[in-house]
């Protein structure tokens, strides 16, 4: 290609004729307007970087005692003598937690509505649709606050609702009753997730054994009985003690009041956790119902001529086929919840958007901390792509 | 006895019909019994009081004829947009007129009802004006309507700031947030148009450019680009005519601007995609150069499909105004949690003012939602 414009170049005298030859080149045409463009890039590039330099960079602040407590912690037990380091990872597990939870309970919630839009009965689907409708349109920050001071509206500890002395409700956070252990619990839970992963690994291998060999063990039994195998054993290498974790409220020697033990939701938590939920739940309702309006009508007279249950015809006929429309978007929703759970930072829920923004108060270095949030929740949504793309493959090639 | 029927199998087709009518009419039962006894049994008079400062802010009193100048055209402009647009259809115009009156009720005072009702009766004049000569005089009046909206928007910056016009600190209230979305739109439409174009063009390193704005816009939330635009943004700026010294609300609008163009150019990127290949083959075979090609063919197709998927992203934007709450900014979320803070005879009363917020947000974004369907629904049909 080169060769054939420097021939031609050269073969034209004058300037004036040379410039027309280039002009009618495309390839040189495209190199030209790439090359101006990336001369233009740079420049502009290097004049950022030069104001870059007039701002504190570098995260050395970040080693340095943090100073501030957090009401919330996970997993990790943070405290005020920690590192910056320390208080920055506490956030990103608290906004993985509240990510996780939120995309969990606005699926199942979404699915639910979602199917109830579409019911026949007329009262449900009017429900779903002013839930749409009003949830939806009005801003997920206000919905934050509005929870928050809903919950702030629960009695005072000293009167809570104790429903029997079963949990506790009042404006410091909701105790519901819950299993623990004394010792090791997070660990067995830890185990249990792992081995519950592995067990869907072994099945799935199993299957594919089974289609390829004769059929004389059952796929789903063998991966119940690994799964309680590994239960059993390291509840008893573990010493784990089971014991129900009914929430107290008492009165110490001082005469305030003290609300202990259960399943902790705090205001904070549970509000940011409400809003996003329903707010989420709103986008969901109508993926799932688009997607499922969206298949032919035959399928479902199909499953009714074949004599199928309402509750199978949507688990068996129905949701298979509209996963396969609903996942990429439902994907988008979940990096969406995922984002939005920055906005707890309204409420003071120590996400990693409050934490580096109280670090960012204290010790500056605001580009830096920026720029962490920045790579911190594109690898999140990066992780959560990944995950679904896993899943949209396997679901896609059912049935191909 | 129709109704007798239609209650059979609506409500009570089979047991489980029967048993989950029961559940949803409680569930809407104690709903509506807890909404309604709220709403009766609560004091209004702190929103009665705050009108003006929950619409309009700080805004001084002598100078709200600007605000009411931009209202007015916009209301007559729109007003004359429908008319060409849109047939009368009784039903969308029944949703309008009652979701329109509900701040109308809340809002409007004796002595405002003068300025209102003149501009609803010129909006009126110039939606049958439309209507009834967009029959005869179809390219005339489409010129004078799209002549009218290109000076005008740009003008109701003018309005605003011109002759004297209040700083910009003292902007607030809803009108900030409408604002806000108003110009983040305006301000992203046409840099997403180009994102777009630039993430499906040959030309690689523009490819790349793209890519790399719109995927780190998308990739933080938004309040991590307000956060940017408070701490950082300034240090970007050229030091030239004191832009570096530059207003909360300006920078806000910078950044709501570039958020949004982000998210159009994914919108208008899909829009690109869906144009069959034919149509550039047909416009290289008509000899068309790749510019025309793209002015005159594929972008007034790809934008049009477009058009409710943009007005989604419009109400989005809209929605995340009030994250500038946040920024101290005194928008419409921000004044009604101050409200309840700083007037003692209010004090406490943060869920009624917040209602009032979310009222006025649903208000806006259900019509454009409404208006987004419509549209839809057009394309649709011609299509």
């Amino acid at each position: 290609m080169i060769f054939i414009l420097f021939k031609q170049l050269k073969s034209e005298t004058t300037v004036r004729k040379k410039i027309e030859v280039l002009k009618n080149d495309k390839s040189f045409r495209k190199f030209f307007i790439q090359f101006i463009f990336s001369i233009f890039m740079v420049f502009f590039l290097f004049y950022l970087i030069s104001r870059a330099f007039s701002l504190e960079l570098g995260f050395g602040h970040l080693s340095s005692r943090a100073g501030f407590g957090l009401s919330h912690s996970f997993i990790i037990e943070y405290t005020s003598n920690d590192s910056r380091w320390g208080a920055y990872f506490t956030g990103v597990i608290n906004t993985i937690r509240v990510s996780f939870v939120g995309i969990f309970l606005a699926t199942f919630l979404g699915v639910i509505m979602g199917l109830a839009r579409l019911s026949k009965n007329f009262l449900i689907s009017k429900i779903s649709a002013g839930y749409v409708e009003f949830i939806r349109n009005t801003p997920l920050l206000v919905q934050i606050i509005f929870w928050q001071l809903v919950l702030l509206q629960l009695p005072q500890i000293s009167n809570a609702l104790t429903f029997g002395g079963v949990s506790v409700w009042s404006n410091r956070g909701i105790l519901l009753p819950f299993i623990s252990s004394v010792e090791n619990g997070s660990l067995w839970v830890l185990i249990l997730l792992i081995s519950l992963i592995v067990t869907l690994f072994i099945r799935s291998y199993l299957h594919k054994y089974k289609e390829e060999n004769v059929k004389i063990f059952s796929p789903n039994l063998l991966s119940i009985i690994f799964f309680l195998i590994t239960a059993v054993v390291s509840y008893f290498i573990l010493g784990i003690d089971l014991r129900s974790d009914v929430p107290t409220l008492e009165i110490n020697e001082y005469g305030t009041y003290i609300q202990s033990g259960g399943f902790a939701l705090t205001p904070e938590f549970s509000a940011i956790l409400f809003a996003l939920v329903l707010y989420t739940g709103t986008f969901i309702t109508e993926i799932v119902r688009g997607s499922i309006q969206s298949l032919p009508v035959g399928q479902t007279e199909a499953a009714q001529a074949l004599g199928l249950s309402t509750y199978q015809r949507i688990t068996l006929v129905i949701l298979p086929q509209a996963l396969r429309s609903i996942i990429p978007p439902l994907t988008n929703q979940y990096l969406n919840l995922t984002k939005n759970s920055s906005l707890s930072v309204a409420i003071a829920y120590p996400d990693v958007f409050m934490v580096s923004r109280t670090i960012m108060n204290n010790a500056g270095h605001a580009l830096p901390m920026l720029f962490l949030i920045l790579s911190t929740y594109l690898s999140l949504s990066l992780l959560i792509s990944l995950i679904m793309n896993l899943l949209n493959r396997r679901v896609t090639r059912i049935g191909t | 006895m129709r109704i007798v029927i239609w209650i059979k199998e609506n409500l009570l087709g089979s047991k489980t019909d029967i048993l989950i009518t029961l559940i949803s009419a409680y569930f809407i039962y104690f709903i509506s019994s807890l909404f309604f006894n709220f709403v009766f049994t609560t004091d209004w008079t702190l929103i009665q009081v705050n009108r003006k400062i929950l619409l309009v802010g700080l805004f001084p009193e002598e100078q709200l004829w600007r605000i009411w100048t931009v209202f007015s055209i916009f209301s007559i402009l729109i007003s004359a947009t429908i008319g060409y647009l849109y047939k009368l259809k009784l039903k969308n115009s029944i949703f309008y007129i009652t979701i329109l009156s509900i701040p109308f009720f809340i809002f409007t005072t004796l002595n405002l009802l003068f300025n209102i009702l003149i501009i609803l009766f010129f909006s009126i004049i110039s939606y049958t004006a439309f209507y009834y000569f967009k029959k005869n005089q179809k390219k005339i009046i489409s010129r004078i309507l799209l002549f009218s909206w290109i000076v005008f928007l740009p003008s109701l910056f003018f309005i605003l700031v011109l002759f004297g016009g209040p700083k910009v600190t003292l902007w607030g209230g809803f009108f900030v947030n409408l604002i806000l979305a108003v110009i983040a739109i305006i301000a992203g439409f046409p840099l997403g148009v180009f994102l777009a174009l630039g993430r499906a063009s040959s030309y690689n390193v523009i490819k790349l450019v793209s890519i790399v704005f719109i995927e780190t816009f998308r990739g933080a939330p938004l309040i991590a680009w307000l956060f940017f635009a408070w701490f950082v943004l300034p240090n970007f700026l050229p030091n030239l005519f004191s832009l570096n010294d530059i207003n909360l609300v300006i920078r806000a609008m910078i950044v709501l601007s570039l958020f949004s163009s982000a998210y159009i150019a994914e919108v208008i990127r899909g829009g690109l995609q869906s144009i069959p290949k034919g149509q550039k083959e047909a416009a290289t075979a008509l000899g068309l150069s790749s510019i025309k090609e793209l002015i005159f063919i594929v972008l007034p197709q790809a934008i049009r499909v477009v058009i409710p998927a943009v007005v989604s992203t419009f109400i989005a934007i809209f929605k995340d105004t009030s994250l500038v709450f946040i920024l101290g900014i005194t928008d419409l979320l921000r004044i009604g949690r101050l409200i309840p803070e700083q007037q003692q005879e209010f004090y406490g009363k943060s869920i009624e003012t917040l209602l009032v917020v979310a009222l006025l947000f649903w208000v806006v974004s259900i019509v454009l939602s409404q208006v987004s369907r419509s549209i839809e629904e057009r394309l649709n049909v011609s299509n």
